[in-house]
């Protein structure tokens, strides 16, 4: 008994993110399938589409891969990387308009 | 796995063999450079590529990407299982995952049929080039991250792993999680960005 309820207790977090990142999936998905990203907003909505892609990327990292209950160098691991091609993405998609 | 690790003192490595994190960095660095190239070689010519990406399928992404995180999922859940020493629990997650990544391979495949039957070749343009070459590159990860999780699914049932040693599956596992992890950079930025 003690066994189960430890166990349910423990997945809980990594459930809410699971459907957190399947929120976020569809949320990119309608995005693009309503062609959202047409016009003077297409710039604004990618670079948001592509927010929530880093999001979802450190929501892997910390809950899935376990680097939440890391310390050091180690914790920010995914997070670096997340952040080099998103940077070099948002810059050149921003100075291609 | 989460709430373990966050419910316990920090540690100073990551779960699973050290060895596979310097691999995963390797992969990630050149899965990095793959989508600034894309990024860069689109202001090239934003029209052609915009073009182009409106002939794919985002629907088959959505597919694919739920499908992945659903895996990523299941993993989670056969590492949370075997911590609890419930054996066959874990390996029904496993072989859970393991069908999630073919369901993704058939999928994928699907898709290069369909592209190749109308004429698409790497050669077409320079969107069907990068579209064509990262997709696959992240389909040969996706088939030997299941070659991983079906080594470790085996070694499982065999009894290999336990409470207090897992360490095999940890590392199968964030092997698995990076493959997911690239496919949600990729599924935005090429099916959707423009």
């Amino acid at each position: 008994m003690n066994t189960v309820m430890k166990t349910q207790t423990a997945m809980r977090p990594c459930t809410r993110v699971y459907l957190l990142l399947v929120v976020l999936t569809l949320v990119t998905f309608a995005v693009g399938y309503f062609d959202l990203l047409s016009g003077n907003r297409a710039l604004f909505l990618s670079l948001l589409v592509l927010g929530l892609a880093l999001i979802k990327g450190q929501l892997i990292g910390d809950f899935f891969m376990g680097l939440k209950g890391v310390r050091g160098p180690w914790r920010f691991v995914i997070l670096l990387w997340l952040l080099i091609p998103g940077t070099l993405i948002t810059i050149a998609f921003t100075l291609a308009g | 796995m989460s709430a373990t690790l966050t419910a316990a003192p920090p540690v100073r490595y990551p779960p699973g063999d050290l060895a596979i994190w310097i691999f995963i960095l390797a992969e990630l660095a050149v899965f990095a450079i793959f989508f600034a190239s894309y990024a860069f070689a689109r202001m090239g010519d934003v029209a052609m590529f915009n073009e182009y990406q409106a002939t794919l399928d985002k629907g088959v992404a959505l597919i694919n990407t739920l499908t992945l995180i659903t895996s990523s999922y299941f993993v989670v859940r056969a590492l949370a299982a075997i911590r609890e020493d419930q054996r066959k629990t874990s390996v029904r997650w496993l072989l859970a995952a393991l069908a999630m990544g073919a369901l993704f391979l058939v999928v994928k495949s699907a898709e290069y049929v369909h592209h190749f039957g109308e004429g698409v070749r790497l050669s077409s343009n320079t969107f069907y080039m990068f579209y064509l070459s990262l997709t696959f590159f992240h389909f040969l990860h996706v088939v030997l991250g299941m070659v991983i999780l079906a080594a470790v699914a085996l070694k499982t049932h065999q009894g290999a792993y336990s409470a207090s040693e897992h360490t095999g599956m940890e590392t199968g596992g964030v092997y698995w999680h990076m493959v997911d992890l690239v496919w949600l950079i990729l599924f935005p930025l090429v099916y959707v960005m423009r």
